[in-house]
């Protein structure tokens, strides 16, 4: 430890601590632009300036580690008329756009400003004119007048993407950012940097001119938009959710970023196209019914197949929250039916057995072997975290399923290894696990696209014995010996690997209901359509890829009408006259589900797609959002081109 | 007089980018002798002992530089910094293109000194005639065995590289020239780390000027002492003086460091009939200007330091009682501006609203708050900016600004508009 004074205050922190974090030990605050604690010092503001004894000049927080006995003073005349010049500059052409600006309100050069800067200005002259509402991309206008030069967004691409689209170009009072080639700025990051910018330089196209910071109201919650879980922000202005934010603090599961997927893609929640009603065929067409004549159908149809349980199935889950799919799973085994599955998708697997890793062990892997899968498109930000593995020093290979060779050779002299494939062939990810087990510290990691895929896995989604899977339930359906067909949060007409089967299923079954936010092709086809609530309009918990427990919290209110999957689940057990576990008994089951690690998540490879309809089925599924992006037309240009989605296992 | 030729030695008499003429002279014995019979310490203890000083503007003991390498990592590379960009300096371009030679033996003397094996030489882009002449001296030199593989016999290797720059200041910048050598863009580093520890391809390396480099040839032929014997306490030896603006005769001239100021001038020829001096830059383009009471000051580094300048790249501007000194202030800070990479923001912001406001002076539209703002402005940035380019925009101005303040006050707008 390392013994120093700031401001007076004796301080003791680790050899080799910078300054700028060794004054918050003392709840101090050295006003930074450049400097982020994830992207290190770049000492390009000069904002970060202390006056350390023994110096003759002023120096700057940012790069400067503590050394013994040092004494610094961030505050006091010296510093204060440095920090002000430097204000003052970065103000010179600063065109002071403010009360048009979208950060106004949580901007750093404002408060900063406001806190350290001279009161009055001596410029007499015009200001720099810079390009304005420059078109970056799909996602981010920049505003070069508003631009401090701090290169956050310039580094973060260098850095932590490793894919260095944005730079500086031209030179002193004219650089500018713009992307290398002057091609669009496209990643699945790019969002990130319009948290990191700390100006209103570089704003999101979704968030332009639509809020001011202080009229939103804040919840907390987690990302359900893949199995990764990002701790995230919610931004809810009116009732209208508005944005999501990255929770900086989060190292444990986002590390402090979001993909665009989960940021962007949220502007479903308050389309026109959301049903609000329950809906029921008659006749061949809808009609709207009250939720108590739906129940009564519903329980009746169940009703009458009592007799015959095995022709009642059960498909969905992953979308559903821990507590939704823990009641889903209990209320039909309460009245005895068997065939149940939430994998509706190309994703067979969620939980990766007993070498399931934890994301530090994926950070701290000496060898990632990503096996027929691109994570970057199903989990984006667990791809973040392999790309950090490898900035660390660890060397990633994407290796083709068929190649085992390979994956050995790369594996040989590690010292720790992360297997990494998307759970959607069984039978491939049973055959490496077994080819690398006898590696001394292997780590697993389904990189899942569905948000709680493994907590329905947790909870007992599952097939047992000799009931139907999935596919076995569709089978039977054409052929015509299934009764009633429920259907939680999926759309297999657009997800599962055989379209035509699903629309056969669906006509061949006599009462099919479907929970669904809007008319899916999957609702489009059943007999009783029920409108459920989003994941920002529900609170619960969510079990990510890594087998943590994720709280969910509702940041909005519900169009009216609409029930959440546990009300709809409740309201049919009342209509079947059937008792609920206790929340308190849900809430220990829940926990008790995530804490046990399965050791046998490979016994269910009963059937392998083809690579070619599992290829077929990733295209059209990657980046839909859970079946929502089809109702936001912001989204649409932020899925890749088919020649960019990298298929599976080819 | 007290003009000297040590590394100007046969220029203008014979032809030194003969190597045949260079080796009659005496040429590549110091190399020889070097690898023959000296150990790389020894030519670092025989530049240590010199008092050589950093040539290129900083004035950094060359001995100290090199011992701050550390030992234990083999690969290592000196660099020599030919981007000679300050303004006034034209000193190491002169070497390069009459005595390409010299600069070679010293590069690969200091390159022998740190126990490198790989050189390199970053040239000014513009420098397309001494960029020529050094490539034949460096074929002539590389045939007669001194560059390559078991250079001379003795086993040891050393390889050259020469880099052209495409024309940025910045890149005579220690840290900013590795960048562009690397091939990125030419802005300075951040320090720590300095070179020494991780410089080019993050190995350590030392950056020398092209004179602090060539100088070694005569120390090694001649002793350190001959060397440290000259001079003043902590200026030791000779330097070349580019001597320009208001004078008879400007050329570069090679004089012991400590010879008044007084001197220097009447080398060049004395200033121009009926004239009389205003001002004299003594360091380049960074410096504070001094004035006729520093006449009889000695020039070395620290006498300037006291007057308030340095002596920096030792490019020494006369300007006479004619100078318009608002225009040469924005001239300078100008050049500054344009110059400045934008990385930081004193330099990017201070450098442009400088320049922004003195040629409203120019134009005659001052305003008396402008004044205000000029001493506060150029007295703050210095000291503030990530590299040393930030840190020369203001001390000219600042020095002209308090010595002729009724040059400033008379471009003040007058007409109300």
């Amino acid at each position: 430890m390392v013994n120093l004074t700031i401001d007076g205050v004796p301080v003791s922190v680790p050899k080799g601590t910078l300054l700028v974090e060794a004054v918050k030990k003392i709840q101090q605050e050295i006003p930074v632009y450049c400097y982020h604690p994830k992207l290190g010092p770049a000492g390009l503001c000069r904002v970060c300036l202390v006056d350390i004894e023994g110096m003759p000049k002023l120096q700057i927080g940012c790069n400067t580690p503590v050394a013994e006995g040092m004494v610094v003073r961030t505050r006091g005349e010296k510093v204060d008329t440095g920090r002000a010049m430097v204000l003052e500059l970065l103000l010179v052409n600063h065109p002071l756009d403010c009360p048009i600006c979208d950060k106004g309100g949580e901007c750093d050069l404002q408060d900063y400003a406001m806190a350290y800067a001279r009161g009055t200005s001596d410029v007499a002259d015009a200001k720099t004119s810079k390009p304005k509402g420059v078109d970056l991309g799909p996602t981010i206008v920049l505003d070069e007048e508003r631009c401090v030069v701090c290169q956050r967004c310039v580094r973060f691409d260098e850095l932590i993407v490793g894919d260095q689209q944005l730079v500086l170009k031209d030179r002193g009072h004219k650089d500018m950012i713009a992307t290398a080639t002057g091609e669009p700025y496209r990643h699945h990051f790019t969002g990130n940097v319009t948290e990191l910018c700390p100006v209103g330089a570089l704003t999101s196209k979704t968030y332009r001119f639509k809020s001011r910071p202080w009229d939103l109201t804040r919840t907390q919650t987690s990302c359900t938009q893949c199995s990764v879980g990002c701790r995230m922000n919610a931004d809810v202005r009116g009732g209208t959710l508005l944005r999501t934010m990255s929770v900086e603090s989060d190292d444990a599961i986002s590390d402090g970023w979001l993909c665009d997927r989960g940021r962007y893609n949220i502007g479903y929640v308050d389309s026109p196209e959301r049903i609000t009603q329950p809906l029921y065929r008659k006749d061949g067409s809808f009609v709207q019914i009250s939720w108590d004549d739906a129940f009564a159908l519903w329980a009746k149809a169940l009703h009458d197949a009592k007799s015959a349980p095995e022709s009642v199935g059960v498909i969905g889950g992953g979308r559903l929250l821990n507590e939704e799919a823990y009641l889903l799973g209990t209320l039909m085994r309460a009245i005895g039916v068997r065939n149940i599955d939430w994998r509706a998708g190309v994703q067979r697997q969620a939980t990766p057995g007993r070498f399931s890793g934890t994301l530090e062990q994926l950070e701290s892997a000496n060898v990632i072997l990503v096996i027929g899968a691109s994570p970057a498109e199903t989990a984006p930000v667990l791809d973040l975290r392999i790309r950090k593995a490898v900035r660390h020093g660890g060397r990633r290979f994407d290796i083709d399923a068929q190649n085992e060779t390979a994956a050995l050779m790369a594996a040989r002299d590690a010292r720790s290894v992360a297997l990494v494939w998307d759970g959607s062939d069984v039978a491939l990810g049973a055959r490496f696990h077994e080819l690398l087990s006898g590696h001394a510290s292997l780590s697993t990691f389904i990189a899942g696209e569905q948000g709680n895929a493994r907590g329905a896995e947790a909870l007992g989604l599952l097939p047992r014995d000799t009931s139907l899977d999935t596919a076995a339930m569709l089978d039977a359906a054409r052929a015509g010996t299934m009764r009633v067909l429920n259907l939680f949060g999926v759309n297999p007409a657009l997800n599962f690997s055989d379209p035509a089967l699903v629309a056969e299923a669906m006509r061949a079954t006599p009462f099919s209901v479907v929970t669904e936010l809007f008319m899916t092709e999957t609702a489009k086809q059943a007999t009783l359509v029920l409108p459920v609530r989003s994941a920002f309009e529900k609170s619960g918990t969510i079990i990510n890829a890594t087998g943590e427990l994720l709280p969910v919290e509702a940041a909005l209110e519900a169009p009216v009408g609409v029930l959440s999957d546990l009300e709809v689940l409740i309201g049919l057990a009342q209509a079947l006259d059937i008792a609920l576990p206790t929340e308190e008994e849900v809430r220990r089951t829940v926990i008790a589900a995530a804490a046990q690690r399965s050791d046998d998540a490979f016994g269910d490879a009963r059937y392998v797609w083809s690579q070619k309809q599992a290829v077929q089925a990733q295209r059209r599924h990657l980046f839909a959002g859970g079946g929502t992006s089809a109702h936001d037309v912001r989204i649409a240009a932020l899925r890749p081109a088919d020649s960019l989605a990298i298929p599976v296992g080819v | 007089m007290p003009v000297t030729k040590v590394l100007t030695a046969g220029i203008g008499e014979c032809d030194l980018r003969d190597i045949a003429v260079y080796r009659q002279r005496g040429g590549y014995v110091q190399l020889h002798r070097a690898l023959t019979t000296m150990k790389s310490t020894d030519v670092l203890d025989a530049a240590e002992k010199s008092g050589l000083r950093g040539r290129g503007g900083a004035g950094f003991p060359t001995g100290k530089k090199w011992s701050f390498l550390p030992g234990q990592i083999p690969t290592r590379y000196l660099v020599c910094n030919c981007d000679e960009a300050e303004p006034g300096t034209f000193k190491d371009h002169m070497l390069l293109e009459e005595t390409p030679h010299l600069v070679l033996e010293g590069i690969l003397l200091g390159a022998y000194g740190i126990g490198s094996h790989h050189a390199f030489i970053y040239i000014r882009g513009e420098f397309k005639r001494g960029y020529e002449i050094f490539m034949k001296a460096v074929a002539d030199a590389r045939a007669a065995g001194f560059i390559g593989k078991n250079v001379l016999g003795t086993g040891y290797d050393l390889e050259l590289t020469v880099h052209r720059g495409a024309g940025a200041y910045i890149c005579g910048e220690e840290t900013g020239l590795l960048n562009s050598l690397e091939g990125k863009r030419g802005e300075p580093r951040l320090k720590p780390p300095f070179p020494a520890i991780a410089g080019l391809y993050g190995m350590p390396t030392v950056v020398n000027n092209v004179e602090t480099l060539a100088y070694l040839v005569p120390i090694l032929a001649n002793g350190p002492e001959w060397f440290s014997a000259v001079g003043t306490e902590r200026s030791k030896g000779y330097k070349i003086i580019s001597i320009s603006g208001h004078v008879q005769k400007p050329g570069n001239y090679e004089v012991p460091l400590g010879t008044p100021v007084r001197e220097l001038i009447e080398i060049a020829g004395g200033l121009f009939p009926g004239r009389t001096l205003a001002a004299i830059q003594p360091g380049g383009g960074s410096s504070a200007c001094i004035f006729p009471e520093n006449l009889d000051d000695p020039y070395d580094y620290e006498s300037l330091a006291k007057a308030g300048s340095m002596l920096g790249s030792g490019a020494f501007l006369v300007l006479d009682d004619r100078t318009d000194f608002v225009q040469a202030a924005y001239n300078m800070v100008r050049f500054f501006a344009h110059e400045s990479c934008g990385q930081c923001t004193p330099c990017r912001e201070g450098g442009h609203w400088l320049e922004t406001v003195l040629h409203r002076f120019v134009q005659g539209r001052g305003l008396h708050s402008d004044l205000e703002m000029l001493h506060r402005v150029s007295g703050t940035i210095t000291g503030l900016n990530l590299c040393a380019l930030g840190d020369s925009i203001e001390p000219f101005l600042k020095s002209v600004l308090k010595r002729f303040p009724e040059q400033f006050e008379a471009r003040i707008q007058t007409v109300a508009v």
